[in-house]
């Protein structure tokens, strides 16, 4: 008791706050409710001894400088101490002196640390270790497709990736850890990480953002998320950039393919409303025969509304991969002639002859048997409906080591030299005077294409104006 | 017969045609067709209607942007008024409006595709009121 109250004097008079306890369970327990920078311990204590004491301190705060009090025959004891984490010792008897100068020590050295471990804790803040770190995880980094950007809070550049570098067009990159508006110039990645950055939502997860590259024709996807530490509090975020220009591409073309459809429905529909709202009103003035005709011609554009849904959804079914599904053996021959019979009455309405040039000892091909009935189909329906009257239609094969050809000949009005880069895209109708009475979807070539493009095949066609058109389609031979 | 008024049908639908046709023959007036616009601007030099009906997508895809600027730039046809007909507006998901569009349409009216008859003819009849009116 004499030590504990001797010692708070001397100290007490240097400024220092004291805390007495008179045994190690209730030093303890003062520990626990407040922070101390510095520990005295006597060694010889009721209850708790000094070296567990030691350990019990520092379980609750590693911190804090502990010094022992030791009895002049206990060095050994003391030394232990040390050891086992004591900052020092103080052999009784001691002078007001020597404890001034090893309780000033010790804070000093508490101090120290303190200042280590906010010196320590604020670099890791500002990841800037990351700049330096060469490691097998930040090789992968730098292998990433994708382009990877780290910036801390100080808002300044810690990690890069190459491919971050290129679709960014980084420049200054030999010096790191700067402010990201001194590598480029890209304002709207800039802002994107500012608000992230100065998110107080702990809920923010992930900000994606379309970006506009430097060069004006491409365009990123940057995903942009908040770094945290184990407690939660934000370091500095991280971006992952994706180039999808291919992807933005693909979506203009498909919504330009819907619009043009849209369009492409609305007018046999419009037209069947039309006439339905002639005959409803009696506006047309038409007795009933009248009447039955106009209702006839409805009748006609929805026939050919519900042809362009058919080739519609076969080209989904195309789209949609489901083509050359079931591939197998065929003959190519039995196909030909089943879709020839079945135009004959047609062609013959016309007048129009098929003359059959095909060879019986054709290589074998594989292909999926509904997708070739429908590609001839569509061959020998074109070739019929923009033949004339009394004319031809010649089919024959050709075959070489590679491939088998079918060509379908006809002696009709031909294509234009102007229009045959076209003719196999969507909806593409060539409108003169000569096809104005011709009906058609514009998707009977397109599909014919896709079908032959998912057989790993090709087709091409040479025409020339009212001298008709050939169209060769090539197939890959079984190997 | 003293017709109502001559109008010329300038589309390259055939059902409209003779739709529009049917239901303004029955009421009085006399009608010419054109399936294009080229075919369209001979008959209003040939014939000189009172009324023009255009539809606005023909074969290209300015084709009735510019047969009615040809009109309406020629000294002798631009008092001939031009009700343009167009389902363009829901398929392209652009309204027209004469407000917004009329100075580079120049036409003096609009309607949606289908037209239904009672409303072509009560358009019909404002349209060669307001031009005789003008003359």
């Amino acid at each position: 008791m004499g030590i504990r109250e001797g010692c708070r004097r001397v100290l007490a008079e240097e400024g220092y706050a004291i805390d007495l306890a008179e045994d190690g369970n209730i030093g303890l327990e003062k520990v626990r409710e407040k922070s101390y920078d510095l520990i005295l311990v006597d060694l010889m204590m009721p209850g708790i001894g000094g070296l567990d004491l030691i350990k019990k301190i520092h379980e609750i705060d590693p911190e804090i400088i502990v010094v022992v009090i030791t009895g002049y025959a206990t060095i050994e004891t003391a030394v232990e101490a040390t050891k086992r984490g004591a900052y020092d010792y103080l052999p009784k008897p001691f002078a007001p002196e020597t404890l001034s100068v090893l309780v000033k020590r010790g804070i000093e050295k508490r101090e120290l640390r303190l200042e280590a471990q906010r010196l320590y804790h604020e670099r890791e803040l500002r990841l800037l270790e990351l700049a330096g770190e060469k490691s097998r995880l930040r090789t992968i980094i730098g292998c990433m497709a994708d382009g990877v950007l780290v910036t801390n809070l100080e808002r300044q550049l810690v990690l890069w990736n190459a491919s971050a570098a290129k679709k960014l067009r980084l420049s200054g990159t030999d010096e790191p850890g700067k402010p990201l508006s001194h590598y480029m110039k890209n304002a709207s990645l800039i802002e994107s990480l500012e608000n992230i950055l100065a998110s107080k939502d702990d809920n923010v997860s992930m900000i994606s953002r379309e970006i506009p590259a430097d060069d004006a024709k491409s365009v990123l996807m940057a995903q942009m998320a908040p770094v945290r530490d184990e407690k939660g509090t934000i370091l500095g975020a991280v971006t992952v950039m994706r180039d999808i220009t291919k992807l933005k591409e693909i979506e203009k073309i498909k919504s330009q393919f819907v619009s043009m459809v849209a369009h492409e429905l609305r007018s046999p529909l419009a037209a069947i409303e039309g006439w339905l709202g002639v005959v409803i009103s009696g506006e047309g003035g038409g007795d009933e025969e009248q009447n039955r005709k106009w209702l006839i011609r409805a009748k006609e554009r929805a026939k050919s509304l519900l042809a362009l849904v058919q080739d519609l959804l076969e080209i989904n079914k195309i789209e949609a991969g489901k083509v050359a599904q079931k591939m197998e053996p065929v003959s190519l021959n039995d196909i030909i002639t089943k879709i020839v019979d079945f135009f004959r009455p047609e062609a013959e309405r016309r007048d129009i002859a098929f003359r059959l040039n095909t060879s019986p000892q054709l290589p074998t091909i594989r292909a999926d048997v509904q997708d070739m009935e429908k590609l001839f189909t569509n061959l020998i329906s074109n070739a019929i409906k923009y033949n004339v009257d009394h004319g031809s239609i010649t089919i024959e094969t050709t075959a070489d080591k590679n491939y088998v050809g079918i060509h379908v000949q006809d002696t009709g009005i031909g294509i234009a030299a102007a229009d045959l880069p076209r003719i196999f895209d969507d909806f593409f109708r060539i409108e003169n005077k000569k096809t104005s009475k011709i009906s058609g979807t514009g998707l009977g070539l397109t599909i014919a294409k896709k079908i032959v493009d998912s057989h790993l095949g090709h087709i091409d066609v040479t025409s020339r104006p009212d001298q008709g058109s050939t169209f060769s389609v090539y197939l890959p031979v079984q190997k | 017969m003293r017709t109502k008024g001559k109008i010329l049908l300038v589309d390259d639908d055939p059902d409209f045609l003779e739709m529009h046709k049917a239901v303004l023959g029955n009421h009085g007036y006399d009608v010419l067709t054109a399936t294009s616009g080229r075919e369209g601007l001979e008959r209003v030099r040939a014939e000189m209607p009172d009324l023009v009906i255009l539809d606005l997508i023909m074969e290209k895809h300015d084709a009735g942007f510019s047969f009615s600027k040809t009109m309406k730039t020629d000294p002798l046809f631009k008092t001939i008024p031009i009700l343009m007909v167009t389902s363009v507006a829901e398929a392209t998901g652009h309204r027209f409006s004469l407000e917004d569009d009329g100075y580079w349409m120049k036409t003096d009216d609009f309607l949606d595709k289908p037209v239904m008859p009672d409303v072509l003819l009560e358009r019909v009849e404002q349209l060669l009121k307001k031009s005789k009116e003008r003359r």
